[in-house]
């Protein structure tokens, strides 16, 4: 099978607003995701949500367009063979087991039984759900129940898949096993779509983020990548070296350091630079000059300092 | 062994009154129901007909206005028992409207919540929780039955004169009777099917059932069994049999005797109340 | 293409069929249906009693007919008693005037009939006959129930319980997504739930029917006829398709589908009191058309209203049964154009 062309392996965002009511929910939203592990990280009612439920069709952008993999949410009937969705609502159809659960809304494609009883087994196989599977969901744990909506989510072996705070209520041991999941759904080029509010987590998990504040997007990309084009916060840099109490005199001598802090445990500086560029060149110099530099690396490229940064001190959450 | 430093301090302030604590909970609740631009509407509708009737009594005192009219006094429609038995008849169907409206988001909120609990954690009793609930519908109900009610009375006192009120004085307790005993039978089934019908709609659907489908299989009964009783499942009916006899009407007690009325009206409130204190509690069995 | 509808339906009545005949929820509406079984059950039992015991009594006290016509008012407790003999059914006695006049009413039976004699002081002053019910009498008496109770209240508000919930009550449980996630057309989709929440319906309620004209029959050797039979049971049935239709758009436009059912409610039951072309605009007016037998309810109605009703000839059969049926395509396909706009946002419900 050809690879699908650049256009159809993206989900774009074309200017995208939407109003409920007087309340915006988001706004002019320019996006266009790759494959891979993509999280959305922004305070409570930033916006998630929101952008999920226009992805998936549930809502309608007030303008703008969606365009998933090139087909648009208002033609249900392809959007959804290619997308799969995890909400986060904790509702599930009245009096069903897991296993009733999954089949019966796989028999919506107008599938055979075969088919989907073998598609319902291996999407509950893959949430590890087997000996519950016959169980009704009423008498399911908070993680259960998450799982088997991940297993409805991932039964019909979607391309895009949106997951709505998916690790909420998982057991350490379960958070593992899923993220491993979503790491193995994203190198077969899928799409993965999370929402979190866990940022070590995000940190650990992402290719790339979406950082939303307010209804906008206010960042989006690679971690790293974003973490450099953050010019207004000085970048934090940790220098393991021999001669700490040296290294914090010679960086003085570029007008760009702010801050420099030895380190608790003595082996170390934490400089601040507004100009990370100069202090790298400057620190080829101090090599030459008789400190032995053991590692220098970024302290602050993680989700945390990045959504501290932009997003400051709104309430982080879903 | 842990030892925790002891900073907690339960409340030592002044209690609401425990008589008057279950006026807390309609304080509550009238502000979320007039949130409701449509309940608002309609409450407004509910004092139309009281209005005309204020209008006609006025009319029917004013000579002047008659003479205009080229119209004589002794035409118009009496202002006597009938009359307010009629305006009694109008304003206990809008009541019921009312009720279909209101009463089904009284109950069963708290029990889709599971909120029960926290209520019966404080010092509040069912009966507290049961008596502060029903009072939204008391009070609103009273608002638009014998309250105006009593208003035309005492309007059409003022104008007919002293002699008027002491021939008739009987029929502001008819008024105040008759409305109490209906908006306590409209209470009663509002709450009860609220507090056992989790979902709203189908509360209303049960409150507008109960009182159509009660009639319709009342007539239903007594033509197929040939027997009169079928009557007393038609609550409407046996208000109306009560009314009709606290308003001295000649009618009274035709289709049902009165006393059976009576009694039909205090089973269904003792079936309504038993049903309410089965579900109001502050535990729920998980089936 | 359309077997892949076809076989998506069939997923979408699968899925709601035990929701809609097994929920707890639900019960209510077996009550509503089967509560004029009872009545007819109810009704055979006591008559097949009365009937053994007339016949048991006249058989031991065998009074002539032609005696019994033979009493006139005027003669004496002496005469009756000497013509009759004594009473063979229980009699009574009461006073009345503070004991002053004395009233008897002796009862006798010719093993069909009953006749109640009532004395003043012990001169005969009324004769009361109460004759055995006649299958005639009982089948005009099933048809006002059917028209007035069953139609009009039990279908209806069984048709409110069943189609509101099949979207409203999805949206209430927050469950709606699940089949809005899914690869289906959203006409494809109203049109299962409306065939699953149809076929509940039309079972519960025309075998309610079936078994009411059942019991209607058994005390009796006749028994309605085939055409008068599938007359019923089908107005159940289109009354099922007509008032689902109704209540399933307003499950869909409403978020509180109990005002426009209790207005629905409101005209259907003015129907009678309507002038005659507003009255076509109604489910109730072509279900009545269809009845087999006329019913009319102007007996129970207060006189002042009574001269409100207005008279309209009923339409033909196919003009009601196709007047139905466009009434239920119309209804879909609104409800299918906003099922498509249909969004999610469970919040405001």
């Amino acid at each position: 099978m050809t690879p699908p062309p650049v256009e159809e392996s993206l989900v774009r965002f074309e200017n995208v607003s939407r109003f409920y009511g007087e309340v915006l929910g988001v706004n002019r939203v320019t996006l266009a995701i790759p494959p891979g592990i993509t999280s959305l990280v922004g305070p409570n009612g930033s916006g998630k949500t929101t952008l999920m439920n226009l992805m998936t069709g549930l809502i309608r952008p007030t303008r703008g367009s969606v365009r998933i993999l090139g087909v648009t949410p208002e033609d249900p009937e392809k959007l959804f063979a290619l997308v799969g969705y995890s909400t986060q609502f904790d509702a599930f159809p009245k009096g069903l087991s897991g296993f009733q659960f999954i089949y019966s809304f796989l028999r919506l494609f107008g599938w055979p039984r075969e088919k989907c009883e073998r598609l319902s087994w291996r999407a509950i196989g893959r949430v590890r759900l087997n000996d519950a599977a016959h169980r009704k969901i009423a008498g399911y744990s908070k993680g259960m129940r998450q799982r088997i909506k991940l297993a409805q989510a991932i039964a019909h072996d979607p391309r895009v898949l949106v997951l709505d705070e998916p690790l909420n209520g998982l057991d350490p041991l379960v958070r593992a096993e899923t993220i491993a999941l979503f790491r193995e759904l994203a190198a077969e080029g899928r799409h993965v779509i999370v929402s979190s509010h866990v940022l070590h987590e995000v940190d650990l998990i992402s290719d790339q983020v979406i950082l939303l504040s307010n209804g906008y997007v206010v960042a989006e990309g690679k971690i790293q990548g974003l973490r450099s084009e953050i010019c207004d916060h000085p970048m934090q840099i940790l220098i393991r070296c021999n001669r700490p109490a040296a290294l914090a005199a010679r960086v003085f001598e570029l007008d760009s350091i702010v801050e420099a802090r030895l380190h608790a445990d003595g082996g170390g500086l934490l400089v601040k630079t507004r100009d990370a560029g100069r202090f790298y060149r400057l620190l080829n110099h101090i090599a030459l000059d008789g400190i032995d530099i053991e590692s220098v690396a970024p302290a602050d490229d993680n989700v945390n300092s990045v959504y501290e940064y932009l997003i400051g001190g709104e309430e982080p959450g879903k | 062994m842990a030892v925790y430093k002891r900073t907690y301090k339960g409340y030592s302030g002044a209690l609401t009154a425990a008589w008057s604590r279950f006026l807390i909970l309609p304080r509550y609740s009238f502000g979320r129901l007039f949130q409701s631009k449509f309940l608002v509407l309609f409450l407004m509708a509910c004092f139309f007909y009281p209005a005309g009737c204020a209008v006609f009594i006025y009319l029917s005192h004013n000579l002047s206005f008659l003479r205009v009219l080229n119209v004589q006094a002794a035409n118009l429609l009496e202002i006597n028992a009938n009359f307010f038995y009629i305006y009694c008849t109008v304003q206990a169907t809008m009541a019921y409207l009312l009720t279909a409206l209101v009463g089904p988001g009284l109950v069963s909120p708290d029990l889709v919540n599971n909120a029960l609990p926290l209520y019966f954690c404080r010092p509040f009793s069912r009966s507290e929780y049961v008596a502060g609930k029903m009072s939204v519908l008391i009070y609103l109900l009273s608002l638009i039955t014998w309250i105006p009610g009593l208003i035309l009375f005492l309007m059409q006192s003022s104008l007919a004169g002293r002699s008027w009120i002491f021939a008739n004085w009987w029929i502001a307790e008819a008024i105040v009777v008759g409305s109490l005993v209906w908006i306590g039978v409209l209470s009663l089934i509002a709450m009860a099917m609220s507090a056992w019908v989790k979902w709203r709609i189908a509360a209303g659907a049960l409150i507008l059932g109960v009182i159509f489908v009660g009639a319709g299989f009342g007539r239903a009964l007594n033509a197929v069994m040939r027997i009169r009783g079928g009557a007393m499942l038609d609550l409407a009916q046996d208000s109306f049999t009560i009314w009709s006899a606290l308003f001295r009407l000649p009618g009274a007690g035709q289709d049902i005797d009165t006393l059976d009325a009576v009694n039909a009206i205090a089973a269904a409130c003792l079936i309504c109340l038993w049903l309410l204190f089965k579900k109001v509690r502050p535990f729920e069995v998980v089936k | 293409m359309i077997a892949k509808y076809w076989a998506q339906m069939r997923a979408v009545v699968r899925l709601e069929m035990k929701k809609t005949f097994l929920s707890r929820r639900g019960l209510w509406v077996y009550l509503l249906a089967f509560a004029p079984v009872l009545m007819f059950a109810g009704h055979d039992l006591s008559m097949m009693r009365t009937r053994e015991e007339r016949r048991a009594i006249a058989a031991a006290h065998p009074v002539p007919a032609g005696a019994l016509l033979s009493i006139q008012p005027g003669m004496t407790r002496e005469e009756v008693i000497a013509r009759l003999g004594e009473p063979n059914v229980d009699s009574r006695q009461i006073r009345f005037g503070g004991g002053r006049i004395r009233r008897e009413f002796l009862s006798y039976t010719d093993g069909q009939s009953r006749y109640v004699f009532g004395f003043a002081d012990g001169e005969l002053q009324s004769i009361s006959v109460r004759e055995e019910e006649t299958f005639a009498q009982d089948r005009l008496i099933f048809a006002t129930v059917f028209q007035f109770f069953f139609l009009r209240l039990a279908i209806f508000f069984g048709c409110v319980g069943i189609f509101t919930n099949l979207f409203r009550g999805e949206l209430i449980d927050k469950s709606l997504h699940y089949y809005l996630l899914a690869p289906i057309r959203r006409e494809v989709l109203l049109a299962g739930k409306y065939a699953a929440g149809l076929i509940a319906a039309v079972a519960i309620f025309t075998a309610s029917a079936a078994l009411q004209l059942w019991l209607l029959s058994l005390p009796y050797e006749s028994s309605l006829s085939g055409h008068e039979i599938s007359a019923y049971l089908g107005v159940a049935a289109l009354a099922c398709l007509g008032y689902g239709s109704v209540f399933l758009a307003a499950g869909l436009f409403f978020r509180n589908p109990l005002l426009p059912a209790a207005g629905v409610l409101i005209w259907e039951s003015a129907n009678l009191f309507l002038p005659s072309a507003l009255k076509k605009i109604s489910v109730i007016y072509y279900l009545q058309s269809l009845c087999p037998v006329v019913a009319s309810p102007h007996r129970e109605i207060n006189p002042v209203l009574a001269l409100l009703i207005s008279s309209t000839e009923p339409a033909s059969t196919i003009l009601a049964v196709a007047g139905l049926f466009a009434v239920t395509a119309v209804v879909l396909v609104f409800a299918s154009r906003r099922a498509r706009r249909l969004e999610i946002n469970y919040g405001a419900d």
